[in-house]
C-alpha cells in the first residue's frame, strides 16, 4: 500500500513539535502574567512605628484593640499589655502564620522593602521583657506548673467541648470561625465538621475530663469534662482566696499565669454567661447547667469573677474606644 | 448491695496492669471493706462505656468509668462499710492543690509511662505484651493490646519521642529505601552499602534509649521534680515538723485520691521489670523520696493488711463468667478487627460505643440521672448515612465502569476482528507469475 506523501511539510526546525501540542498551544497560547501586588492594606496595615500583633479578631475590634476570641490569642495579647509593650492588632488566621499557629508578632518595619522576621508565641515572653515598659514579676511557685496543667487540661477541654461540640453554641462558633473564612454553604459545612473532628480529638488527647484514656473511647464523656472544669475553677478560686494582692500567687502585679486565668474566665464570661447565674445557682444541679460564664462566677466566692474584672479594668478602662484611639494619635 | 469494678488484670505484682485502674483498686481497699465490692478482670471492649475502670451498680444498673468519676460517685453512694478519711477536716487548700496534682499527674505522668512502657518497642515487646497476654482471653491479646499501644503513642506524641519506637523507624527507613529505589537515582550495590549505613561507630552501637538518655531524663526530671514537692508520707513527717516549725520549706498536702493515682503512676514506672529501665533508674537514683514512698504504700495497702482483694471467681460468678464466655469474646474480637476497616470501621465504632452508651443510660434506674444534651456529631444516624452514601457510590462507580465499557466503546468495540488482505501481487517477481491464477 503507498504512503501518502507529506502536503506542504512546514519549514524544518530542529525540534518537532507534535501536531495535536502545537494546535493546543495555538489555541491556548501560552501568557505569563505579571506578579500581584501586595494588598493596599499590607502597607498602610504593617507599616507604622508600632510592631503587629497577629491575631483571630474581627477588623473593627482590632481597631479598638479589643480583646482577642480566641484563648491563647488573648493570653499573649493580655500580657504584653501587662508588660507595657506598645503594638496594634491586625485580624488574621493559621494560615498566614509562619509556625501555622496564632498569635505572632511582626515587629515594625524600617523601610517599606524591609522584612523583618516574625517572632512566634514560644518566644514572647524575652519579647516582652525587652520590649516592655514594666516587667510583670516572675512566680517562684514550683506549684506554678501543677496550676497551669489545669488551665491546660480542664479547663482548656471544657472551652471546646462547649464552643465546639455543643449545638447550643453553633451559632458562636459559625460567627468567630466559620463565617469570616468562607462564603460558601459547603465550604463552611466542612470546617465546621472539620473544626468539630479536630476539638474532639484533641478532648479525648488528654482523657475525658483529664482523666488517662485507655483505648477504644471514641466518646467524650461530656459531663466528665464539665466537672474537671469546675473542680479545676474551684481550684483556682482557692489559691486565689489565699493570696492577699488580688493576683494569684501573691504577687504585688498581675502575672503571665493572671493573664492565662483571663483569657479563659474572660471568654467564658462574655460568651458564656446569662445574665440570670445567682439566681439559677441554687436550683438546679452545677452540673445541669453547661454555661461555662455561669460557673465561672460562681467558683468558690466569686473571686474569678473579681480578678477578671480587675484585670480588664486595668487593661481595657472602661470607655476604652476613645482611649484607643487617643494612643495611637 | 455488691459493687463492681471492672479493670484490667493484675500484671508486675501489681492489681491492676494500668494506671487508672490500679489507682481506683488502691482508692478501693483503703476506703471500703472486701465485702461491698467485688473485682473483675475485664477489657474496655465488655463495658458498655469503652473505659476502664468502670463501676457497675447493679441495684440502680448504672455504669461509671473513669478515676475521678467513680470517686465522685462513691462519695454520693456511701455503701456502708464506706469512709472517706478527710472530707470535711481539711483545709480547702488541700482540695485545690490535690486538683491540681492530680490534672499534672494525668497529663504529664501519664506519656512518660506511656514512652517507658508502651512505646519503646524493647519494653512493649518484653515486658508489656507478655504481660497483656497473660489477662487477656485467648484471641484478644490480638487485638486490644494493639489499641492500646495506638492510644498511648498518641498521648506521648508530643513529647518527640516516636523514635523509641524502633519498629516504626525500622517501617520507616524500608519505606524510604523503596521510594528511592523506585524514584532510580544512583544505587549503591547492597554489598557497599553495609560500610556506609548507620550501624556502625559508637552511634550505630547504641539503642535509641542510649542516644535520647539526656533528653529522657530531662522529661523525667521535669515532672518529678514537681511530684517531689507533695508531702506523701506526712505519718512520720508529722512528728518532725511539730518540732521544725521554723523551717522554712513547707511541702504540700494531698488528698487520698491524690495520693493513690500518684501511687498508681509511680509504682508501674518503678516494678515492671524492663530491658530498658532508664525511667527506674531516675527514679531510683534521685528521687529517693518518691521511691520510699511507692515501696511503703504498697506494703500497707496491699501486703500488709492481710484481706486479699476480692477478685470475682471465674467459673462461679454469673456476671464474669457470662461476659467471659467463648461467644462474647468472639464477638469482640470480630468488633475489633471491623475497627481496623480504613474509614468505616471507625464510623462503624462509634455508631456502636453510642448505641452501648444509649442502651445502658436507658436500663439505669438512677432518679439523679441528668438529662445529657447530646452534641453535635453524635447522632447514631452517622453511620448509617454513610453506609448509605459509600452504597450509592460504589453503585454509581459500578454502573458508570460498566455502562462506558460495554455501550460507549470507549474502549473500541467489544469484539475486535482483523482481516489480511490477499494481495498476491506485492510478492514481487512471483507473486506476479502467480497473480493470473488466482
Amino acid at each position: 500500500m503507498a504512503t501518502a506523501a507529506p502536503v506542504a511539510s512546514p519549514p524544518r526546525k530542529w525540534i518537532h513539535i507534535p501536531r495535536p501540542l502545537q494546535k493546543l498551544f495555538d489555541t491556548f497560547p501560552l501568557l505569563a502574567y505579571d506578579g500581584n501586588a501586595l494588598p493596599a492594606r499590607a502597607q498602610s496595615a504593617t507599616f507604622g512605628d508600632l510592631p503587629t500583633l497577629y491575631v483571630f479578631s474581627t477588623e473593627e475590634a482590632a481597631l479598638l484593640g479589643a480583646p482577642s476570641f480566641n484563648p491563647s490569642c488573648l493570653k499573649w495579647q493580655t500580657f504584653l499589655k501587662l508588660a507595657g509593650v506598645k503594638f496594634q492588632i491586625l485580624p488574621s488566621t493559621n494560615h498566614a502564620s509562619p509556625t501555622g499557629a496564632l498569635p505572632f508578632i511582626l515587629p515594625k518595619r524600617s523601610s517599606p522593602t524591609d522584612a523583618p522576621s516574625p517572632i512566634p508565641s514560644s518566644k514572647f515572653h524575652e519579647y516582652a521583657l525587652k520590649f516592655g515598659t514594666s516587667s510583670p514579676p516572675e512566680v517562684p511557685a514550683l506549684r506554678l506548673d501543677a496550676y497551669q496543667t489545669l488551665l491546660d487540661v480542664p479547663i482548656r477541654n471544657a472551652w471546646l467541648q462547649a464552643l465546639y461540640r455543643d449545638p447550643e453554641y453553633t451559632d458562636l462558633l459559625d460567627r468567630l470561625y466559620i463565617s469570616p473564612a468562607s462564603s460558601s454553604f459547603w465550604v463552611r459545612g466542612a470546617l465546621r465538621h472539620q473544626l468539630r473532628r479536630a476539638a474532639e480529638s484533641e478532648i479525648l488527647k488528654t482523657g475525658p475530663g483529664g482523666t488517662a484514656s485507655t483505648a477504644l473511647t471514641l466518646l467524650v464523656d461530656e459531663q466528665a469534662v464539665y466537672r474537671a472544669a469546675v473542680n479545676a475553677l474551684e481550684a483556682l478560686a482557692t489559691l486565689l482566696s489565699e493570696s492577699n494582692t488580688g493576683w494569684f500567687f501573691g504577687a504585688e502585679t498581675p502575672t503571665l499565669f493572671d493573664a492565662s486565668v483571663f483569657a479563659y474566665t474572660h471568654l467564658m464570661i462574655k460568651y458564656m454567661s446569662d445574665g440570670k447565674s445567682e439566681r439559677q445557682g441554687e436550683e438546679g444541679s452545677i452540673f445541669a447547667e453547661r454555661r461555662l460564664g455561669n460557673i465561672v462566677r460562681r467558683a468558690g466566692s466569686g473571686e474569678l469573677g473579681g480578678h477578671h474584672r480587675r484585670l480588664f479594668e486595668l487593661l481595657w478602662p472602661v470607655d476604652s474606644s476613645t482611649v484607643f484611639l487617643t494612643d495611637k494619635a | 448491695m455488691t459493687l463492681e469494678l471492672h479493670v484490667w488484670g493484675p500484671a508486675f505484682g501489681l492489681p491492676s496492669i494500668d494506671a487508672e485502674c490500679l489507682a481506683t483498686v488502691t482508692y478501693f481497699a483503703q476506703t471500703l471493706s472486701a465485702a461491698d465490692y467485688l473485682l473483675v478482670q475485664s477489657s474496655p471492649s465488655a463495658v458498655p462505656s469503652h473505659h476502664l475502670p468502670a463501676l457497675y451498680n447493679p441495684s440502680t444498673a448504672t455504669w461509671t468509668s473513669g478515676f475521678d468519676p467513680i470517686v465522685s460517685y462513691l462519695s454520693t453512694l456511701q455503701p456502708p462499710s464506706y469512709h472517706h478519711p478527710d472530707v470535711t477536716t481539711l483545709p480547702a487548700r488541700v482540695n485545690a492543690d490535690s486538683q491540681a496534682y492530680q490534672a499534672l499527674l494525668t497529663s504529664s505522668a501519664a506519656p512518660l509511662l506511656a514512652l517507658s512502657l508502651y512505646v519503646s518497642s524493647a519494653n512493649y515487646a518484653e515486658t508489656t505484651r507478655p504481660a497483656y497476654s497473660a489477662i487477656l482471653p485467648f484471641p484478644l491479646p490480638w487485638t486490644e493490646p494493639l489499641a492500646v499501644r495506638a492510644s498511648m503513642a498518641a498521648r506521648a506524641a508530643h513529647l518527640g519521642m516516636s523514635s523509641l519506637d524502633t519498629d516504626a523507624e525500622m517501617e520507616r527507613l524500608e519505606k524510604e529505601e523503596r521510594e528511592r529505589e523506585a524514584a532510580g537515582w544512583v544505587q549503591v550495590p547492597k554489598a557497599l552499602r553495609k560500610a556506609l549505613g548507620q550501624n556502625t561507630g559508637v552511634k550505630g552501637q547504641l539503642s535509641p534509649e542510649m542516644k535520647r538518655r539526656i533528653k529522657l531524663e530531662g522529661l523525667a526530671a521535669e515532672v518529678f521534680d514537681v511530684l517531689g514537692e507533695i508531702d506523701f508520707l506526712e505519718e512520720e513527717e508529722e512528728e518532725t515538723t511539730e518540732g521544725e516549725e521554723g523551717e522554712g520549706r513547707q511541702r504540700i498536702k494531698v488528698t487520698l485520691e491524690t495520693k493513690c493515682l500518684a501511687f498508681a503512676y509511680l509504682a508501674l514506672m518503678l516494678f515492671p521489670d524492663v530491658p530498658r529501665p532508664w525511667l527506674k533508674e531516675v527514679l531510683q537514683r534521685k528521687y529517693a523520696g518518691l521511691c520510699e514512698f511507692v515501696v511503703e504504700y504498697r506494703k500497707k495497702t496491699f501486703l500488709e493488711t492481710g484481706r486479699p482483694l476480692p477478685w470475682a471467681d471465674k467459673e462461679t460468678d454469673p456476671a464474669v463468667s457470662a461476659a467471659d464466655s467463648a461467644l462474647s469474646v468472639m464477638g469482640r474480637f470480630v468488633r475489633a478487627v471491623v475497627d481496623d476497616i480504613p474509614t468505616l470501621g471507625r464510623e462503624w465504632t462509634r455508631w456502636w460505643s453510642l448505641r452501648q452508651r444509649r442502651v445502658a443510660e436507658e436500663t439505669s434506674t438512677e432518679s439523679q440521672q441528668l438529662v445529657v444534651r447530646r452534641s453535635v456529631g453524635e447522632s447514631e444516624n452517622g453511620l448509617l448515612l454513610a453506609g448509605v452514601g459509600l452504597t450509592l457510590m460504589a453503585v454509581n462507580v459500578v454502573g458508570l465502569g460498566i455502562y462506558s465499557y460495554r455501550y460507549r466503546g470507549l474502549l473500541g468495540a467489544p469484539l475486535q476482528t482483523w482481516h489480511k488482505p490477499l494481495v498476491v501481487s506485492s510478492l514481487g517477481a512471483a507473486g506476479a507469475m502467480f497473480a493470473g491464477l488466482v
